[in-house]
């Protein structure tokens, strides 16, 4: 088990504080890194990589500093953003270099597993350049995968692929993160980081700002009412009624159903079957509108402040 | 949308206490649409604006500007020659224009600008955009072409209008500008030739690269090993001692090697073709005599091979 | 000088969204073929009906994807099958098409050192708008793309969404009556995305202009697109509109914060057979009583309700293997 941990960590470039002041632990299971451009991610990531020192606070994997420390590759994989393939190579060659280059003990065989985790046999052995942009995103993860690290760094592992590769890959990192690797990738998709990870850390102008499961977190926007769409066979009835209860700040009537603003997210959601069952309403659709990572990521973006375009 | 808008367009003030939304949704376009002889004729006069770095800021017209004042300079010394010495013959010839400076300045404009027409355009990958519009795969570089043959033929014969404009002013009565003017235009016919060839060898070797320094650094070697090696040949080959012309002392016909060492350089070429065609003033390569016609197979060969060149890479990279 | 205001799209014949009265599809392929040199097959047999609205174009991958764009655009001959876009037949008439069709390119095409302005301006001059024209329209176009004064400044200053805006805006520039959009969201962060998906949505919904959308992101494909082609190994596999793909089932979808055992409990109670799935229950609605008989159990034991729906298909489904039907129990 192997456990990554940041504690007051900075990075600064002259004046520009790419990272600032973090602390976070990620454990085992799938961990989403998101933020918007310029957040910091890429610097964070690579800090755990090893690549670069933070300029302040300590930076451990599994215990250990991760800088300077080459056999922390040992335990940790990393498919970095760039496409840094040699394209003369086939797969499989890629794949065994990488294993070779682990020192592993049966180099062709670790190699082949990787790639059939990948699900990249049937191609293995024609050059890399001849690969679809997704197919390469795939082998560079065997590639990292090949010396059965116990972390996992990704940085925009879905970039370029096709809707049953990246399903693929889901289920993929899923898995790995179901048997107790800790895998930290970064990614712009949020309706994919939504589906893998459990927890996502969500990181803002060099902050971290918010960490864990992202409906929790929502709940604990207290201070924004939380918007359900609410269809049910006499919405206006309903309307006048949820209006006039506490938990509610506001009802519109729309095309399709109730808009309803509820502050008090708890008692509105113990009530609201009550409330129609009393008056004899059917209650056809009870949909939470912003409760979706994308209206979560949305509000703590702004959270922080109006956006400069 | 409203009726009011009739009211706006039409530009009247809406009547006290009302107002207008104008309708500033999207328009579509009912007007005149060039076909392919319009757009080839915009993208040439965008590229010919291009090779002087017109519309790119200050620093890309640096070098176009000075390659042309450079070849203007003789022209302009040639005025004020004539004008302060009358009945001095001129400095320098229409059809040969200071041989040693035209190649030269001709190189570094080539070198330097052919890149800016066609070499940004690969390294920003824009050319799927072109391609993606009403026009033929092969009318990019037909309009690129046609641009820097035009940009090079600026620069070739306004230094030689100039030099007729200076010998005229100074010039003794009517037979003497008549005698002007009958050299001036075999000379603007040799120009014309340097523009399509200089022009067809810069792009076709800029195609090779998006990075323009490259393509600066491929062009400029081979114009100038090709124009220093095929100087060195004639020379070699030419037995005793060569006089300030350039042609041997002693002998009125060059050893035939020497006659034929000419044909390697781009420059060279042209010279030939312009000796094989009449032209008598002495120039970097002696008289080819005999052996002319193989310059001027030699000029259509280089053509031809530019020319192809350019399509077969046109043809390629248009597929992005 | 007189400004002319056209009237808006819905108003002109010919012209506008859902003008599928004539069911003239925006482009038809018949058995579509086109084979490469080396054995390598990029269409097989394609076969597709797209009609004007937002098309979702999915799956197909690498050659396949850029070998399509280039036949439509009459670029690049079929090895067999006929394509025809707005209808005209590809192999006869490509420049006719290309003056109809914009397309915005997946890779950075800006050169870095043109300002938005001149860029946009430029390739509407290229797409034969006259020089005025051009300049007006390269205006508007950067301004209905939400580009306004950084549209001044070099394009090499740009953020990744604000050259995708100009992408597009230059696919806009000329006029066209069909869009082609290679993964437009590529890159972008998700207030980006949002806003081109929305940028997206706008310009199919109001301006009258057919859309297919290139992408591998199946949820804005769902969110945005009318209809769907999806294409797998070169072929065909399904295309149909988006509400079809994504009908709804006869299962009723509940999810609680807490007291889901007892929920399941009360429901079997009832008689309904609930499923656990992922964070909540399936029941299959058998009449609208279904409904009543969730809603009540939920307040009887008084639980937080969060989501309470009729269950729907999702576009991703297609892709997986083995396919979740028995999710659905669709009758």
């Amino acid at each position: 088990m192997s456990t990554i941990e940041l504690r007051n960590v900075s990075r600064w470039y002259g004046n520009v504080v790419a990272v600032n002041d973090i602390t976070m632990t990620i454990g085992p299971g799938v961990t989403g890194l998101l933020g918007p451009n310029g957040a910091g991610k890429s610097t964070m990531m690579h800090m755990i990589a090893g690549f670069l020192a933070p300029s302040r606070g300590e930076l451990t994997v599994g215990g250990t500093p991760s800088w300077h420390n080459p056999d922390i590759y040992r335990a940790l994989g990393l498919v970095p953003e760039r496409d840094s393939v040699y394209a003369f190579l086939t797969g499989a060659e890629f794949v065994t270099a990488s294993a070779r280059l682990h020192k592993l003990p049966d180099p062709g065989a670790a190699a082949r597993r990787a790639i059939e985790m990948v699900e990249m046999t049937g191609a293995q052995d024609r050059r890399i350049s001849t690969y679809s942009k997704g197919m390469r995103q795939r082998i560079r993860v065997a590639g990292s995968l090949v010396h059965d690290p116990e972390v996992l760094l990704l940085d925009e592992p879905f970039n370029g692929m096709d809707p049953r590769q990246r399903l693929h890959m889901m289920d993929l990192l899923h898995g790995l993160g179901e048997r107790g690797r800790t895998i930290l990738f970064s990614s712009h998709i949020l309706e994919e980081v939504e589906r893998v990870s459990g927890t996502i850390q969500v990181m803002v102008a060099g902050r971290l700002a918010a960490s864990g499961d992202f409906r929790a977190i929502r709940r604990l926007m207290t201070s924004r009412p939380h918007v359900f769409l609410v269809r049910t066979s006499d919405d206006r009835r309903i309307g006048a009624t949820l209006i006039g209860r506490p938990a509610v700040t506001g009802v519109e009537v729309t095309d399709h159903g109730l808009t309803v603003r509820a502050s008090d997210y708890g008692t509105f959601s113990r009530e609201i079957a009550a409330l129609t069952r009393d008056q004899g309403i059917r209650l056809r659709e009870l949909l939470p509108e912003d409760e979706s990572l994308e209206s979560v990521f949305a509000y703590l973006i702004d959270a922080d402040g109006p956006k400069a375009r | 949308m409203t009726a009011d808008n009739g009211a706006a367009a039409l530009g009247t003030a809406p009547a006290a206490g009302t107002g207008v939304i104008h309708d500033l949704g999207y328009r579509h376009y009912e007007g005149a649409r060039l076909g392919r002889a319009g757009i080839i004729r915009a993208l040439y006069w965008h590229s010919l604006r291009s090779a002087f770095g017109i519309g790119r800021g200050a620093k890309a017209k640096i070098v176009p500007s000075l390659m042309f004042a450079l070849m203007c300079l003789p022209a302009i010394v040639n005025a004020i020659a004539v004008a302060q010495h009358p009945g001095q013959s001129p400095i320098v010839d229409y059809d040969t224009y200071l041989f040693r400076l035209r190649p030269l300045a001709m190189l570094i404009f080539v070198a330097a600008q052919a890149p800016e027409l066609v070499s940004r355009d690969l390294r920003s990958h824009v050319l799927p955009l072109y391609m993606s519009r009403p026009m033929r795969r092969l009318d990019y570089p037909l309009a690129k072409l046609l641009a820097f043959t035009a940009a090079c033929l600026l620069v070739l014969e306004i230094p030689l209008i100039l030099l007729y404009v200076g010998n005229i002013v100074s010039a003794a009565g009517g037979s003497a500008i008549w005698a002007q003017t009958r050299a001036l235009i075999p000379g603007m016919g040799v120009a014309v030739l340097w523009a399509v060839l200089l022009a067809a060898i810069g792009l076709v070797l800029a195609s090779l690269t998006g990075r323009r320094a490259y393509a600066t650094g491929i062009i400029a070697i081979y114009l100038f090993l090709t124009w220093s090696l095929s100087s060195i040949l004639v020379s070699i080959a030419e037995h005793g001692p060569v006089g300030p012309t350039g042609v041997p002392i002693g002998s009125a016909v060059a050893p035939l090697g020497a006659r034929l060492g000419g044909l390697i350089s781009p420059f060279n070429v042209l010279d030939g073709v312009r000796q094989w065609l009449g032209g008598t003033n002495p120039g970097p390569i002696p008289p080819p005599g005999s052996v002319g016609i193989l310059y001027g197979v030699m000029f259509l060969a280089l053509l031809a091979i530019c020319l192809a060149g350019l399509a077969a890479r046109y043809r390629k990279v248009g597929a992005a | 000088m007189l400004v002319t205001v056209t009237a808006p799209p819905e108003l002109r014949a010919g012209r506008g969204p859902g003008d599928a009265g004539t069911a003239a599809a925006v482009i038809r392929t018949d058995a579509l073929t086109k084979r490469y040199a080396g054995n390598v097959t990029a269409l097989a047999g394609l076969t597709i009906d797209i009609q004007p609205g937002i098309t979702g174009l999915v799956g197909a991958n690498g050659a396949g994807k850029s070998t399509l764009i280039k036949i439509l655009l009459g670029l690049l001959p079929p090895t067999s099958g006929r394509a025809v876009v707005l209808g005209h037949d590809v192999a006869a008439s490509g420049e006719r098409i290309r003056t109809l069709t914009g397309y915005m390119p997946e890779h950075d095409c800006l050169p870095p050192d043109v300002t938005g302005t001149e860029f946009v301006t430029h390739l509407g001059r290229m797409s034969g708008l006259p020089a005025t024209a051009a300049k007006e329209r390269a205006a508007d176009s950067l301004r209905h793309v939400g580009m306004y004064e950084e549209r001044y400044r070099q394009t090499g200053t740009y953020s990744t969404g604000m050259k995708q805006r100009v992408k597009l805006a230059q696919a806009l520039v000329g006029d066209p009556r069909l869009l082609l959009l290679d993964e437009p969201t590529i890159g972008l962060d998700p207030a980006g995305r949002r806003s081109m998906l929305d940028l997206i949505s706008k310009i199919g919904a109001e301006f009258g202009i057919s859309i297919v959308v290139s992408s591998h992101l199946l949820g804005e494909i769902e969110q945005i697109c009318d209809q769907l082609v999806v294409i797998d190994g070169g072929k065909l596999l399904r295309s149909d509109t988006m509400t079809s793909f994504t009908k709804v089932s006869q299962v009723l979808l509940i999810e609680v914060d807490e007291g889901i055992d007892a929920l399941v409990a009360e429901l079997a109670a009832r008689g309904l057979q609930p499923r656990r799935s992922g964070r909540g229950l399936l029941v299959r609605i058998d009449g609208e009583q279904t409904y009543d008989m969730v809603r009540d159990a939920v307040a009887d034991l008084g639980l937080p309700l969060n989501r309470l729906e009729q269950q729907r298909r999702r576009v991703e489904e297609l892709f997986r293997d083995n396919g979740d039907e028995e999710e659905h129990g669709d009758r």
